[in-house]
Order: C-alpha cells, then sequence, then structure tokens
C-alpha cells in the first residue's frame, strides 16, 4: 500500500524518464493557458473583477449610510414625540417631509432671479415649518424652529442616501466601470458628511450651539450690555442699538435660542435704508470653511459680506452698499464643514472673543467718534438667546 | 511613523467618531464665579437659570455665559 502511494507521488513529482515532465508541471501550464485564453478571448474580464470589487465596497459604504439615515430619522421621530407630544404617530409625516423638495426658478433669462429664489426659498421655509408646527403642538416657538432643522438633517441626509443608492444602482446595472469609481472615489468624503449629520441631529435634538453659530455668538456677545434698544426688522431678524467706543453701532442678528438663520440681508437693507445717515461701514462676521491643515477657530478678516447660503442675503447687502457707498468688511472663522454643523468646539467658542477684539480695534481705527456701523452676525442662533 | 495605527495600513473600518460632553459654563448673578457642568437639553447661551445653586456663595440665579464641546490639550 505504501509503495503504491509512493509510486503516485514519484509519477505527480518526477520528471519522466521520455520528456523532463511530471503531472504537477502539466497541471499548472494547463491552468496557465486557461487563464491566458480567458483574458485573450475575454479582454473585459480584468476590468469586471475590478467592477464587483468596486461594487461591493461601495455596498458596505451605502449600507453604512443607510443605518445613519435610519438613526437620524429615528432621532427626528423621538425628539417630536418629546417635545412636542403629538397624539398621534408623527413618523408618516417625518417620511413625507423627507421627500419635501424646492425647485429653484428658470435661471434662462436671470433677470430678477434673486428676488425670485428668495420667494422660493420663503415659501418653502415657511411651509416647513409649519408642518412641522402640526407635528409638535405643544412645543415652544423656539423649539419648533429647531425641531424644523432637525428634520431638515433628515432631509438632507435621505437625499444622500437616494443619490448614492441611484449611482449604486446605475452602476451596476450598466457595468459602467467608471460611472462606479466616481463614486466610490467621493465616497470616504460622502460617509464623513453623514457621520457630521448624525453628530448634528444630536445637537439639534437638544438645541445645542453648533460651529455654524459663531457668527451669532459673537454680535450677541457684542451687544450684551445694559443699555440698548431692541426691536425686529426683519422676519426672524432683530437689531440692538448700543454706544460702543463712543459710536452708534447697529448689531442684527438672528432670534435665538431656536435654530434659524433669519434674513440677514433684508434685515440690513430695510435698517439701512430707515437710517438718517448712511453708516461709515458695515461689518459681516460668519464662520468660514477652512482648508485642510489650517486651525479650527482661527480668526481672518477682509473685505466684502461673509455670507454663505444660497446668495440672496449677500446680493442684498452688496446691492445696498453699492448704491449708498458704504465699505464693507469682514470677519470669518474658520472651521471645517464637519466643525460647522455639529456641536460648538472650545477653540471656535473662544474665537468669539477675539473677534470681539478685533472688532472695537476697527471701530476705533476706521471710524470717528459718533459716527455709525451696521454688524451683522450671520449664522444659526441655535443654543444662542 | 506607526502605520498600523489609524493610518492608511489599517485595513478594518475606522472606528466611529465619539460624541464628546459638552460643558455649560454658567456666571452667578450674585457673586459673578463662573462654574461648569454637563450640558442639560434646551441649556442655550444668556439664558437666566433660576434652580441651580451656585456653589461659592449659594445663589440661586445664574446666567449661561458658554456652552462648548471642551478640546483635549495636545502634551507638548
Amino acid at each position: 500500500m505504501e509503495k503504491g502511494l509512493s509510486n503516485v507521488f514519484t509519477a505527480f513529482l518526477s520528471p519522466s524518464a521520455a520528456g523532463g515532465e511530471n503531472i504537477l508541471s502539466i497541471i499548472i501550464s494547463f491552468v496557465w493557458l486557461l487563464m491566458f485564453m480567458v483574458f485573450f478571448l475575454y479582454p473585459s474580464f480584468g476590468q469586471r473583477m475590478q467592477l464587483s470589487y468596486m461594487l461591493r465596497d461601495l455596498e458596505r459604504k451605502l449600507n453604512k449610510l443607510k443605518s445613519i439615515k435610519d438613526e437620524i430619522r429615528q432621532t427626528a421621530i423621538d425628539t417630536i414625540k418629546k417635545v412636542g407630544k403629538p397624539d398621534f404617530d408623527p413618523t408618516p409625516e417625518v417620511d413625507r417631509l423627507s421627500e419635501f423638495f424646492v425647485i429653484p426658478p428658470e435661471s434662462m433669462d436671470p433677470y430678477g432671479i434673486v428676488y425670485k429664489l428668495e420667494h422660493i426659498l420663503e415659501i418653502g421655509e415657511l411651509s416647513y415649518e409649519n408642518e412641522v408646527k402640526k407635528l409638535a403642538p405643544i412645543a415652544e416657538e423656539h423649539q419648533v424652529k429647531t425641531l424644523t432643522n432637525l428634520v431638515e438633517i433628515a432631509r438632507g441626509i435621505n437625499t444622500l442616501y437616494r443619490v448614492v443608492r441611484h449611482y449604486y444602482l446605475l452602476g451596476k446595472k450598466t457595468s459602467n466601470i467608471y460611472l462606479v469609481l466616481q463614486i466610490q472615489m467621493i465616497m470616504p468624503q460622502l460617509v464623513e458628511i453623514a457621520e457630521a449629520y448624525r453628530m448634528a441631529s444630536v445637537a439639534f435634538s437638544q438645541g445645542q450651539p453648533i460651529g455654524d453659530s459663531i457668527g451669532v455668538l459673537v454680535a450677541a456677545k457684542l451687544s450684551d450690555v445694559e443699555n440698548k434698544k431692541r426691536y425686529t426688522v426683519a422676519r426672524d431678524t432683530m437689531v440692538e442699538e448700543l454706544e460702543l467706543e463712543n459710536r452708534k453701532v447697529y448689531v442684527v442678528r438672528a432670534i435665538g435660542p431656536g435654530g434659524t438663520v433669519g434674513r440677514p440681508g433684508e434685515a440690513v437693507k430695510n435698517l439701512v435704508e430707515s437710517l438718517p445717515e448712511n453708516p461709515k461701514m458695515i461689518i459681516t462676521i460668519d464662520a468660514g470653511l477652512k482648508l485642510e491643515g489650517e486651525e479650527s477657530g482661527k480668526v481672518v478678516e477682509g473685505v466684502g459680506v461673509a455670507i454663505g447660503g444660497p446668495g440672496v442675503d449677500k446680493y442684498k447687502i452688496e446691492e445696498v452698499a453699492k448704491q449708498r457707498n458704504i465699505p464693507l468688511y469682514a470677519f470669518v472663522i474658520f472651521e471645517s464643514i464637519q466643525e460647522a454643523i455639529t456641536p460648538m468646539r472650545e477653540s471656535i467658542a473662544k474665537a468669539a472673543d477675539v473677534v470681539l477684539q478685533k472688532v472695537r480695534k476697527l471701530l476705533t481705527e476706521k471710524v470717528e467718534e459718533g459716527g455709525v456701523v451696521v454688524v451683522a452676525g450671520i449664522g444659526n442662533t441655535v443654543g444662542v438667546g | 511613523m506607526r502605520y498600523t495605527e489609524g493610518g492608511f495600513m489599517t485595513w478594518g473600518p475606522r472606528p466611529r467618531e465619539k460624541m464628546l460632553q459638552t460643558i455649560t459654563f454658567l456666571k452667578c448673578l450674585e457673586c459673578g464665579a463662573e462654574n461648569s457642568r454637563p450640558f442639560m437639553e434646551w441649556d442655550f447661551i444668556f439664558k437666566v437659570v433660576g434652580n441651580e445653586k451656585c456653589p461659592r456663595c449659594g445663589g440661586s440665579r445664574s446666567r449661561i455665559v458658554n456652552i462648548y464641546v471642551p478640546e483635549k490639550k495636545e502634551s507638548k
């Protein structure tokens, strides 16, 4: 028996007397030939294999996006139930609002597009807020605004998930490696944004200040004095009149502590038009996106209007400033996109005092005593009263 | 450089970023002392809190002056 086995191994491994070949080397040669034939007759085989690896990787990340989306949806539903105490299940309504859309105006003829865009955005914002109000009947006004932001986050992550799933399925259906490659390349950033959305949902479910609140926080700290006059100048936006370094300062900011950005453009325009004399300058303070490698909370200054978003507010301030020849100064506090929508970090919060000093310095250097200045704090005022 | 710790050679999924504790900073309206505590839902900056005792003077009215997530100081 043992001898028989040893004969088999000998035949398998040892070269035969005739041609110097054994069975193993013949099998290996055959496999090589087969693979060569496959690659020769089916040239896209390698690409197919690569595509299947990429689709598997994409599928894993898509599942992660789905789990984050479901977590945010649940946070929104639970918070609405807890804060608003509706006498019905808000789940179907939250799902409906997650699919809500806003169609931007036609830009073929750009004349008047800013005001058309403003009109559409305003309708969208108002109807969204009213829908959330119906879901949370006993919530206070500021809580309704914050809950609206929370449902908007659920809508944002839902859109992100649907778009990624669309490209994944389209790439799979058409076996288009270039389509899959593009979405796979940006997937790490998309997952990071989704993680930021997840943390933002926690911040909004509790009414915590976020990184984007820094502009409003600076304005609030600037106007944190005894003798001041306060009034509303546009929807969700107020003005506080005060004396600072013997200058008359009008501080514009969104009304907190609910999550809203207000209407800073409309507010500054209305304010400037109502003043008896032109302001000597308009200062805007906002959070700005940092580049990789830059430190969060760094304060930089420049000229222009520091406002992000769709551009309506920026346009209005630029327009009124141009008409009346008012200089525009801006302070920006650097932060990442993740930091902008997640609970405020120490380095960003502490930058508020640095900006305050810089604003005071700018006032004393560029504006004579008795002069009028408008300072606008831009951003979401969640968690800032 | 150790590539195996969180570098590009890490094969497993990246650990989920932890939610750090947010801290609320209060200033007593009677003695001016500052103290802090973990963030409580619906706290907001400039909110006057009437039901928390000041650890220094025992005063019951405080004002929230800041809310943020503390960052770890890097050791030099």
